[in-house]
């Protein structure tokens, strides 16, 4: 598969990302290149493999319903955000 | 052309656990300020590890339960990418590819079934409020425990619409997984909605109008959608796949952003998480805490309370427990003093938020059974059982703060009748009596009435006159 200008677009969209002309261009030639990198996987034959969710083996890791006291505070938490108003984070209008 | 309309519907349902499902803040931000139920796993600082909080797991089931469906023993996280200033993550974790709740079905009150695909559990997003020339965000919702429960395309009209949306709520209220506050969002519906011709084999587009949070909302969309695309294809146009916004003013929809597709989400597996299995007696354990059910108390109360009455009442899941703990006998009693003295005094939200306890409601019947309280005394008592100042006191207390009960003691009794009796005022309509003048009883019995301040139960009265005035 081609990786075509359109499909960086859109992925770059999915992310909010500007890119220029010679970005994607770049991109398209990166990706092009990680694609057909990774489609060697393809080659293996896994229909009788269970998938791998993750490797630790664990299940049922749960915690008890008991609020705690957490380490940071409001204030210290909005002062992380770039801008802030009347307690919440101040964003660019989104629709 | 006649059309069939075909509907299915995901309903989002907040689960009432006291922490968020994946850290141990406050779930309960009603009334909070903004952003002070937040801790840095919401905020998705870096390094920061969800942890799954153990009862909504067990909410899950019950509510599973409530909509007869089977409790997957495996199931597990899986990330949902999206860009939004509601989710810091960038992601949202939601069960895509094996859900805790399988398959089930809800009956409607008019014995509808309506099935359901799956219920998947996962974390809430926060909450933008739009300005002028920018947003502001308030993470106290991010990661309220939720389950998103999936119809399958059941549902062929607005009414029923509109009954399956409110018996999913009665539900959950009853299986006590929710707060069920419509008003808060604690319950939101998106509707799926297409039409194709009577008869016809396969469905129309359809599209897809999302957060509703009224079930009379939900009719009106769904009415409104289902005019719409006739029109179109009446027109021979076609109806466009997409997400519609609904606007309770206007009570129209409208076209909004494409919906990003499937594959955009970029699903993979939730690595901070490990699965959830659940053993066949763990399920069973905790199934077996769901308590009664509206289709319960239809079949126990069926017989006893009228039904429009019973319908009513079960909206109200505290109430219904405190009717099931009183004996069936006095059920029909107060049920209809719910019925016809709370609610039709317009107070019913506020006076049903803070009901009297099972004992006062047993005491009440049991008094007005005695015959201690007439019928208007027996409203008057129980509307003043929701009073500030008089709720937490006894039946009998409040009664005889009212002055209302009624003397039923024969030995009392019997001592205010010789009173009246050795009145002076009262020789001649004694004599008439004995005279065979049958009507003057009356003025008699008047008399103790008002000689015992209108306790007196006048029936009983009556009697003991007769047997004295032989």
């Amino acid at each position: 598969m081609k990786v075509e200008s359109d499909t960086v677009l859109h992925l770059a969209d999915l992310s909010n990302f500007s890119i220029s002309d010679a970005e994607n261009k770049s991109l398209q030639k990166d990706l092009d290149g990680i694609l057909k990198y990774i489609s060697q996987l393809d080659e293996i034959d896994i229909d009788e493999v269970e998938p791998t969710y993750q490797v630790f083996e664990m299940e049922n890791v749960w915690r008890d319903d008991e609020i705690l006291p957490q380490d940071a505070s409001r204030d210290e938490l909005l002062a992380l955000a770039k801008e802030q108003k009347d307690n919440q984070i101040k964003v660019p209008k989104v629709l | 052309m006649k059309y069939q309309a075909t509907i299915g519907i995901e309903c989002h349902v907040q689960l009432c656990t006291k922490t968020k499902l994946f850290s141990e803040v406050d779930n309960d931000a009603r009334g909070k300020e903004p952003n002070s139920c937040v801790s840095p796993v919401d905020y998705a600082l870096p390094g920061m590890l969800p942890r799954l909080n153990g009862e909504a797991i067990r909410l899950c089931i019950l509510a599973g339960r409530a909509m007869n469906c089977e409790i997957n023993e495996f199931s597990r996280f899986d990330r949902k990418h999206y860009f939004y200033p509601d989710s810091p993550k960038g992601y949202q974790i939601t069960q895509f590819y094996q859900p805790i709740i399988a398959s089930g079905y809800v009956e409607l009150p008019s014995g509808t079934k309506v099935r359901i695909n799956h219920a998947h559990l996962e974390g809430d997003a926060g909450k933008l409020t739009h300005f002028d020339t920018y947003s502001l965000v308030d993470l106290n919702r991010v990661d309220t425990p939720l389950i998103e429960i999936v119809s399958e395309p059941d549902i062929h009209s607005a009414h029923d619409a509109h009954d399956y949306c409110k018996e999913l709520w009665r539900l959950m209220c009853h299986a006590g997984v929710t707060y069920g506050d419509l008003y808060n969002g604690n319950m939101r519906f998106d509707i799926n909605t297409s039409i194709a011709p009577e008869g016809s084999k396969e469905l129309g587009t359809r599209t897809e109008v999302k957060n509703l949070n009224s079930f009379r909302s939900v009719e009106r969309a769904v009415e409104y959608e289902i005019k719409r695309q006739s029109k179109l294809l009446d027109a021979g146009e076609k109806v466009i796949q997409e997400t519609r916004g609904w606007n309770d003013a206007t009570g129209e929809t409208t076209g909004q952003r494409s919906k990003e597709e499937a594959k955009d989400y970029r699903y993979m597996p939730e690595p901070d998480l490990p699965p959830i299995h659940l053993s066949p007696e763990f399920i069973t354990k905790e199934s077996a805490k769901l308590p009664m059910m509206p289709k319960d108390y239809r079949g126990k109360f069926g017989g006893v309370i009228k039904g429009d009455i019973l319908e009513i009442l079960l909206d109200y899941p505290e109430l219904m427990q405190k009717l099931n703990e009183i004996d069936d006998k006095y059920a029909i009693l107060v049920s209809n003093l719910f019925a016809s003295v709370l609610l039709a005094e317009e107070k019913s939200a506020e006076y049903l938020n803070d009901l009297p306890t099972a004992a006062q409601l047993k005491d009440l019947a049991e008094m007005n059974e005695k015959k201690e309280l007439s019928s208007t005394a027996t409203k008057e008592v129980f509307l003043k059982m929701f009073d500030p100042d008089m709720k937490g006191k006894e039946t009998k207390t409040i009664a005889k703060e009212l002055g209302v009960v009624q003397e039923n003691d024969l030995g009392a009794l019997e001592a205010i009748v010789d009173t009246v009796l050795a009145k002076p005022e009262t020789q001649k309509a004694q004599e008439d009596f004995r005279n065979g003048e049958e009507k003057v009883i009356g003025f008699l019995v008047g008399q103790v009435m008002k000689e015992s301040k209108g306790k007196a139960n006048p029936s009983a009265v009556q009697e003991i006159l007769r047997k004295k005035l032989v």
